[in-house]
């Protein structure tokens, strides 16, 4: 196995602590490590970081609780802890399935919540050990999806002509149940939480650090869930995934794996308004949410659009 | 059994480009008036951590820089106490094959987290060691399938009566991830079993195998 190459290691005591530390060169925080470490393992990034920062050692980052009006997540509960809380499934099902699907056991037993929304993308010419694909996602010139092999990649277009999607799990429940991502200088809502950064995938300054999950407390009858598509049932990341929660005939839909960041499917949303679900209904809000969807020239990534369709349809009646 | 190690024994393995203290330093100069405070704050605990460690604290020498990049943890594998200095780039499964000799966390993946056949129990969680940094594990309670086995867990016959492997190089993952699952929850189902081991690869498809295996240890343990 490779070893890891050097680096200098930071167990943080403060949150303004560990942000003074990336205020001051590159240095990067490392939470679960279970994306990270992967990423530095295999040199995956052109530039090397000098510092991690353990966010670990702060205490009380990582707890599950309820209060009043909202749910708070603290930026290091586990995604096991959060997929078993019997409070998260009971009262916020999108997220506890969303947790669930994610990755394998291991992972959850090691990933958090805040790593699982900050995660870089998987991009296969991104991902390459080596930097041997050194695309405009780190500052290079080209995308080599486009000419290569992009059957996983974007079917709502580019973003800065990086057509790689974000491939989080738990993104698409955060956006479906309207959470609020608190960081060490503001509250940002889920919708307006990513972007393509280079070579992040959030708008996040470089030494700001996600210190809560809030959830607002869903308001009595809303019901929420969330679908996975995968090539097998543990491990793989998502080929789509779609959440969705229902209030009164109105609905917010997010789905992820599709764009460079989780992508809310206002037509479907527009189309449903005011409509009992049906199979009918949520087949034809499916329809609308990839009405904009293009296949790459080529059409590899093409069977997405149909998957796309169906995720929608399927989030919608598990919330009928 | 493998003894305590001291951290006078571990051999040095270099140094990382920057230590602590000097990323440290430099930081003060970097950052802006706000920030210097807690920087200043930073940089007295390195010192403190470099004279806990027994290192000097003359600025840019190098036995200095050395000192403070490794760290010394103590930790407990299979139930024994270990000492040792660890430099920040080592994985848990680096330490526990190289150092204390256990060789049962394997690799099939190249340490991409994807094939849980490093897998070791850590205070009561299932966990791939190659994802794991050892700096980070001090206190930590660690359990692998060497010490599964010599414990006489009935996970081990289990798997022995079932078949549940060919050529083995993935049944100490297997193991330890199964034993996890029964330490929280002795009355599985299937379902269970079956969504516990799913980070868990064998090249020689004998995932049959294995839920009857673990249903059949968690029945023993009832017993007893
Ligand atoms: C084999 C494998 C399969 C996987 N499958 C899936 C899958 O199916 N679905 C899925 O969603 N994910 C998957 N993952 C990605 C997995 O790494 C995440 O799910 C996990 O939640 C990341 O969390 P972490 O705490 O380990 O993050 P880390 O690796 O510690 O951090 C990830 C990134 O986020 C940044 N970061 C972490 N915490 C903070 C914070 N508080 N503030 C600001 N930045 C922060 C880090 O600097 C880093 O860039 C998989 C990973 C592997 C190795
Ligand atoms: S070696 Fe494959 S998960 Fe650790
Ligand atoms: S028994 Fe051979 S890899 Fe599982």
């Amino acid at each position: 196995m490779k070893t890891i190459k050097k680096f200098t290691h930071i167990d943080a005591r403060t949150v303004d602590e560990a942000a003074s530390i990336l205020r001051a060169g590159n240095a990067r925080i490392l939470a679960g490590g279970t994306d990270l470490l992967g990423t530095m393992r295999f040199e995956v990034l052109p530039d090397y970081p000098e510092v991690v920062v353990n966010l670990k050692s702060i205490p009380g980052l990582d707890s599950i609780k309820e209060e009043a009006s909202m749910l708070r997540i603290g930026a290091l509960a586990k995604l096991e802890d959060i997929a078993k809380s019997d409070l998260v499934k009971k009262s916020y099902a999108a997220l506890a399935e969303a947790a669930h699907r994610t990755a394998t056991p291991h992972i959850r037993e090691m990933g958090t919540l805040a790593g699982n929304i900050c995660q870089l993308t998987r991009c296969w010419y991104f991902r390459l050990p080596d930097n041997r694909f050194n695309c405009v996602r780190k500052g290079g010139r080209q995308c080599y999806a486009v000419r290569g092999d992009n059957r996983y990649h974007s079917i709502f277009g580019a973003v800065k002509s990086c057509f790689a999607v974000n491939p989080s799990d738990t993104a698409p429940a955060l956006v479906a149940l309207d959470a609020r991502i608190k960081t060490n200088k503001r509250l940002i809502e889920a919708e307006n939480f990513w972007d393509m950064a280079i070579p992040g995938s959030t708008v996040l300054d470089a030494d700001e650090i996600v210190t809560e999950i809030q959830f607002p407390k869903p308001a009595p009858g809303s019901r929420s869930a969330y679908i996975k598509f995968a090539i097998r049932k543990s491990i793989d990341f998502p080929i789509v995934n779609c959440a969705a929660s229902v209030l009164d005939g109105n609905a917010r839909i997010c789905l992820n794996a599709v764009y460079n960041k989780p992508y809310r499917a206002a037509a479907a949303e527009e189309f449903i308004k005011g409509k009992r679900i049906t199979e009918e209904s949520a087949e034809a809000a499916g329809e609308a949410a990839v009405e904009q969807a293009r296949a790459l020239p080529g059409d590899r990534n093409k069977w997405k659009i149909q998957i796309a369709k169906t995720m929608v349809k399927r989030a919608l009646l598990a919330c009928a | 059994m493998p003894e305590e190690k001291k951290p006078e024994d571990i051999k040095k393995k270099g140094s990382g480009n920057v230590s602590r203290r000097t990323f440290l330093k430099d930081a003060g100069f970097v950052v802006g008036a706000p920030a210097i405070g807690t920087m200043a704050v930073s940089a007295e605990r390195a010192s403190a951590q470099d004279k806990a460690a027994g290192g000097q604290s003359g600025a840019g020498d190098v036995t200095a820089i050395r000192t403070e990049a490794a760290r010394t943890i103590q930790l407990t594998v299979n139930g024994d106490k270990y000492r040792f200095a660890v430099e920040p780039n080592w994985s848990l499964r680096q330490l526990i094959r190289d150092e204390i000799g256990l060789t049962s966390p394997k690799d099939w993946c190249g340490g991409l987290g994807a094939c849980g056949s490093c897998t070791v129990i850590m205070n009561g969680r299932p966990v791939l060691s190659c994802l794991t940094l050892a700096c980070e594990c001090d206190g930590a309670v660690i359990e692998t399938a060497e010490g599964i086995a010599k414990s006489g867990h009935p996970i081990i016959q289990a798997y022995i009566d079932h078949n549940a492997f060919q050529c083995g190089y993935c049944t100490p993952g297997f193991v330890c991830t199964s034993k996890a699952l029964l330490d929280r929850n002795g009355d599985p189902t299937e379902a269970d079993v079956r969504d516990a081991l799913g980070g868990n690869l064998c090249r020689c498809a004998t995932y049959q195998q294995h839920p009857p295996a673990v249903l059949q240890a968690a029945r023993e343990l009832k017993k007893t």
